[in-house]
């Protein structure tokens, strides 16, 4: 199946195309060249739902997965590096996420992108074609080369159209998740000399496999086999949940999500973090499920729910302080992240896959209220509550639109971001196998998020969105185009059907998630 | 052929299909929408009708419809049908008056030129199509689903009139203060999950085999506990807890204290709003619900009495605030909160028919009133206090008569609805606070002794408003020359009126006690067949309440005065007694030419009650004295402290490679100074060390 190849090699066209493009033309043809992967993406996801019913794990499982495409590559020193790709249940919803958002954000970068058109759509382009490698990657190499291949653009898309302080923000995203990429990468390949000779190559599901037989680790430079896996998971931990990002690594967050700009924001707040949690998922959880639950220091699940659950609610603290728009959307994706580490580390169905399911809808959820709040940037130039009022008068769809977001990402019922939660809820309060007696505590505690997130937004919208019309800069609002609303009214529909229906997801997320999960009981 | 049951769903689709017309099409449409609201909101009475019929007939629909999640290897969520008597009542009731005040906003929204119609009708159609949905649930998560559907929509509605500036801030507050309710209700359903999992496939089912309240009764009853998760704790203890979180979302929607506060402030929607969503059905949501799943909470002493004595504080503190209210509307909002806190009363104390006779009725009157108000509204211009109005009896006729069932009723004179139910509330309480023993009893006859002397504050502040409005002479311009209303308004007041003076007689206990004639058909309704039929397949069946209140909530009856009969007469005769001389108090003061506050003369004691007993204080405290402060230092810290952490790393690495820099001088001398130093170190080093390692 030369699907994937395919649609990497189209993307990776495309953005090469790009750069070589006018300025005049190169929105368009970004956009156009985006419909691929997008398009492509959709009908694969079709074809799984129909075709690949009992796709289990790509990394436990590979024999059955989906697209599965491995060539030979590079002999390195009794490696053998593949061109390895292929989605489950888990990577085929994210995998759409991003050809959906990247598109959306594109036609949403046409009225704010005004220089340097076709470098900025180009990196837009390069990054979703990094993106798509992420999710699709199954040899560690090429994941690598994908994982920090996303990173360039960001880089470059903060750094060089972002706000004031962009070249801050940008240098403090890029060496700070680089340097966890470090970290991470030095804990990955002490497992991989320790597994020494029982693999021959980087493949994940190869080296996943073989971490979970057990016995097929040795003690290396004198540290026991325990001691390595413990000190692999947490070197990896950290690595990935500076990506989430979790409470105390997240300080790039804010920064990074002020300074750049509206489409940038989606892109990173809807694909970038999921790349943390979706490797999280993959690594930490799945190939070192035995700490991950516990079994080797007691401590390790109840230690990491509580950070998800303190993130949850430092986060949702910090976006209550906020006067910036976009900074209390900034903040209070820490807070919903926080669900995310709380159902993975529940390790029950509801709970892993409920973590997973939080992730697409996260991501959509996120990337409308980046782009509603950018709408309203773009007419207003301003995002400060205080600076505007009564913007309902004005602009009444996309203020709709703003409102059914907000209620969205406040969870409300029969929108996806509600089940996300429900499911993570349903998962890590009984998972006392896990989590131990806090279980039901900490859950209950991490659902107080929902009452915050509903106290911020709602203060935030009277604020801005009701009251008489009232603006403080000297622009007037003529409505935004219909190619800036038309994005919102799409990722709507997708929050509601998702919402309506998440087994459209769930499902292949859970028959890709339960084999992980090998523990047994809780739900 | 297919049944009613067939097209129940449609009950609450046609109304969901009349918010997509109003949203997206309201515009272009002749009445911006209400003629689509009208057409579904009638339809959907029509199907009631048919179910209810149906129902009638022994016939009963307990059926997952569509799955949520089919939850591969552990239980699935679904949405489904629950209909029972229970549910046809509240269906019929819910449609009626939704069908009502859409006929209604024709006169106060549509004849008086506001904007922004679509709006209003795709809220009222979308609020609509949740709570029937609601209504009919058939497990606690669709509820749950659906109870936060409607707080959506109240939200939506209260804050209509959006460019001003009280509306969207109620509505701000209405929402969160539900949401906190709610909050607890989410642990309570996310717990009963957890907790039933391992014994069914349906853990949040209400009603049937495998339903929750089902299995905990067989868990206290036989010791059946295999497979549930207590989570460590006794299941009688657990399940109390249960019922306590789930009593959160209840509190918060049917505004009891302390989660009362929003709903005075929700009346900044317009009126046809207050008589729909805060009056008659979505605070009645709070209470169906504890009815619903009536099984589980009558398991639990603790539950019930607390159930019952915040339902008789609510009633009595609400009431004496409604005293001194001078706004017709905010006279009926403590009203309204007082009546729900009967409603819980009669709940806790074991009063299961009288809490559904009392929800029925009191949504038929209070819907009047609230309607009534707004006619008078209307004719006031949108002037809303009492002390601006007066005598205007005689120049709306129509709307003065309608106004006066509904106060008769809301104050619980006989005949009138009110009177029955609200008479029904107290003697349970009373009854089973006599008999019960210990600490429960005492609780109930403590809540009992707070709603009888809450009755004497409804009959006061009732007629007061009466009598301020309607009676005495005009005391405004405009009082003298009222605007006129249409038959779009005095129709669904003279069809509400009327009712309000007959819907008691569906349930005369007294009468039936006193004569032995069976007219209690309230009861017959929610008791269903003696053997067999849906009481037994369903487990929702009064009777079936009854045992459990009997053997597990420890609830039984003892008539100390003078046995059944006397006592039912003693009971009625000091409701109805207290009631009228409330009424008698509010006419020496009120029915007068030229009234005055007589409240002054309550001193502090009117300042106090002004405040609502400062709750609104405390709370918005809480926000902004307590929460915003603490967010504002987690701000502080997290910017200095945590990223200084960051900052701090990056400047070290920064200033230490501006220092090592230095010695990059470019000179030769310098660098083979340097290696011949590091030699001589290494050297020596080694000579320590003795050799290489």
């Amino acid at each position: 199946m030369v699907a994937i190849a395919a649609l990497l090699a189209v993307t990776l066209l495309g953005a090469l195309g790009t750069f070589l493009v006018d300025d005049r033309h190169a929105a368009k043809f970004a956009t156009a060249v985006s419909a691929v992967p997008l398009l492509g993406s959709v009908l694969m996801y079709y074809v799984y739902l129909t075709e690949y019913g009992g796709v289990g794990n790509a990394l436990l499982a590979p024999g059955d997965i989906a697209f599965r495409q491995a060539v030979d590559w590079i002999e390195l020193s009794g490696f053998t590096l593949q061109y390895s790709v292929g989605l489950d249940g888990v990577s085929m919803p994210l995998l759409t996420l991003t050809a959906v958002l990247t598109t959306l954000a594109l036609v949403s970068s046409w009225t704010p992108i005004d220089e340097r058109q076709s470098q900025f759509y180009g990196l837009m382009l390069l990054m979703e074609a990094s993106l798509i490698g992420v999710f699709a990657a199954l040899d560690f190499f090429l994941w690598f080369v994908f994982w920090e291949g996303v990173l360039i653009p960001m880089y470059l898309l903060i750094g060089v159209w972002g706000g004031p302080r962009r070249k801050y923000a940008a240098i403090k995203f890029f060496v700070y998740t680089n340097a966890a990429s470090l970290v991470m990468f030095v804990g990955f390949f002490a497992l991989v000399f320790s597994l020494g000779d029982s693999i021959s190559t980087l493949g994940l599901p190869e080296i996943a496999q073989a971490l979970r037989a057990g016995g097929a680790l040795s003690p290396l430079a004198g540290i026991s086999v325990d001691q390595l896996k413990l000190l692999a998971f947490v070197a990896m931990f950290f690595g990935f949940a500076v990506k989430v990002p979790v409470f105390p690594l997240h300080t790039w967050l804010p920064d990074a999500h002020v300074e750049a700009p509206t489409p940038v924001s989606v892109m990173l707040a809807g694909v970038l973090l999921k790349m943390g949690t979706y490797a999280l998922l993959r690594f930490n959880f799945t190939m070192l499920s035995d700490v991950a639950t516990g079994a080797v220091l007691a401590i390790m699940p109840v230690a990491i729910a509580a950070i998800g659950v303190f993130s949850v609610i430092y986060g949702a603290m910090l976006a209550l302080a906020q006067r910036d728009l976009k900074r209390i959307v900034a903040y209070s994706s820490i807070s919903s992240m926080g669900y995310v580490i709380l159902g993975l580390v529940a390790f029950t169905p509801y709970g892993v896959g409920g973590a997973t399911f939080q992730m697409i809808a996260h991501g959509l959820i996120s990337g409308l209220m980046f782009m509603a709040v950018g709408v309203i940037y773009n007419e207003t130039h301003t995002r400060m509550v205080g600076d505007m009022s009564g913007l309902a008068d004005r602009m009444p769809w996309t203020v709709g639109i703003f409102v059914s977001a907000a209620f969205g990402y406040m969870g409300l019922p029969l929108m996806a971001g509600f089940a996300g939660e429900l499911f993570i809820f349903l998962g890590s309060f009984g998972a006392t196998e896990t989590i131990g007696a806090l279980a039901p505590l900490l859950t209950s505690v991490a659902m107080f998020g929902i009452v915050i997130v509903a106290g911020y937004l709602l203060w935030a919208m009277q604020k801005t969105l009701f009251g008489s019309y009232e603006l403080e800069t000297d622009y007037e609002i003529n409505g935004a185009p219909f190619h800036d609303v038309a994005p919102l009214a799409v990722l709507l529909l997708l929050v509601i059907v998702l919402g309506v229906n998440p087994d459209l997801s769930f499902r292949m997320i859970q028959q890709a998630v339960n084999p992980i999960l090998d523990v047994g009981g809780g739900i | 052929m297919a049944g009613a049951f067939d097209f129940a769903p449609a009950i609450a689709l046609l109304p969901f299909v009349s918010f997509l017309v109003a949203l997206f099409a309201g515009q272009y449409l002749p009445k911006r929408g209400a003629l689509a609201g009208i057409a579904a909101t009638a339809g959907s009475f029509l199907l009631s009708a048919w179910v209810a019929i149906t129902v009638a007939g022994g016939e009963t629909y307990n059926e997952a419809l569509y799955t949520f999640t089919a939850g591969l290897d552990a239980f699935e969520l679904h949405l489904g049908l629950l209909i029972d008597p229970l549910t046809a009542l509240m269906l019929l009731i819910v449609t009626l008056i939704s069908l009502l005040v859409h006929v209604f906003s024709l006169g106060y929204m549509n004849d008086e030129g506001e904007t922004g119609l679509p709006r209003y009708y795709a809220g009222l159609g979308l609020f609509t199509a949740s709570m029937l949905a609601f209504v009919y649930s058939d497990n606690i998560l669709m509820a749950f689903m659906f109870f936060e559907l409607v707080g959506l929509c109240s939200y939506l509605l209260i804050g209509f009139h959006f460019r001003e500036k009280a509306p969207p801030s109620a509505a701000k507050k209405a929402f969160l203060v539900t949401r906190f309710g709610d909050y607890f209700f989410l642990i309570g359903v996310v717990a009963i999950f957890v907790t039933f999992a391992g014994a069914t496939r349906t853990p949040g089912a209400f009603a049937g085999e495998g339903s929750f309240p089902v299995l905990a009764e067989h868990a206290l009853a036989d010791g059946a506990t295999e497979g549930l998760n207590t989570l460590g704790f006794e299941p009688d203890t657990w399940f109390t807890i249960l019922g306590l979180l789930v009593l959160g979302g209840v509190m918060g929607k049917s505004a009891q204290f302390p989660l009362h506060t929003w709903l005075p402030d929700a009346m900044e929607g317009p009126t046809p709003v207050s008589a729909l969503i805060h009056a008659a059905t979505m605070v009645a949501a709070g209470v169906y619900l504890v009815a619903r799943m009536y099984g589980f909470y009558a398991l639990s002493p603790t539950a019930l009495a607390i159930v019952a004595l915040i339902g008789g504080f609510t009633a009595l503190f609400a009431a004496t605030m409604g005293v001194v209210k001078q706004e017709l509307k905010q006279v009926l909002a403590y009203s309204t909160i007082s009546q729900y806190g009967y409603m819980m009363l009669a709940l806790g104390s074991g009063g299961y028919i009288a809490a559904v006779f009392h929800l029925t009725t009191h949504a038929v009157f209070k819907a009047l009133l609230f309607l009534g108000a707004g006619s008078v509204i209307i004719a006031m211009h949108h002037e809303e206090n009492m002390w601006e109005m007066g005598g205007l009896k005689d120049k709306m006729p129509v709307t003065y008569w309608s106004f006066l069932s509904g106060s008769l009723a809301l104050a619980g004179i006989v005949p009138f609805a009110g009177f029955w139910s609200k008479d029904e509330v107290l003697f349970e309480a009373l009854i089973h606070g006599f008999g019960s023993e210990g600490g429960l009893g005492t609780a109930f006859l403590l809540a009992y002794a707070m709603g009888l002397l809450a009755v004497f504050f409804t009959g006061f502040y009732t007629f007061r408003m009466v009598f301020l409005t309607f009676h005495g002479e005009p005391r405004t311009e405009t009082a003298r020359k009222p605007h006129g209303v249409r038959w779009n308004v005095k129709g669904p007041l003279a069809v509400l009126g009327v009712l309000a003076a007959i819907v008691g007689f569906i349930n005369m206990a007294p009468v039936r006690q006193l004569t032995g004639a069976h007219i209690d058909f309230l009861h017959t309704w929610l008791n269903g067949p003696e053997e067999g039929g849906w009481p037994a397949e369903l487990s929702t069946g009064l009777h079936h309440y009854e045992e459990v209140l009997h053997d597990f909530g420890l609830v039984s009856a003892s008539y100390p005065l003078g046995g059944e009969t006397g006592t039912l007469l003693v009971s009625a005769a000091l409701s109805l007694g207290l009631a009228l001389a409330g009424v008698l108090a509010a006419r020496s003061l009120y029915a007068v030419p030229e009234p005055v506050e007589h409240t002054d003369e309550l001193g502090s004691i009117k300042t106090l009650l002004m405040h609502n007993y400062y709750q609104d204080e405390y709370q918005v405290w809480l926000a902004t004295g307590v929460t915003y402060p603490i967010a504002r230092a987690a701000d502080k810290f997290d910017q200095g402290v945590v990223d200084g952490v960051v900052n701090g790393i990056s400047s070290v690495s920064l200033f230490t490679g501006s220092r090592v820099r230095r010695i990059q001088t470019g000179v030769v001398s310098n660098y083979a100074a340097f290696i011949t130093i590091a030699l001589v170190v290494l050297l020596v080093v080694f000579g320590v060390a003795g050799g290489w390692f």
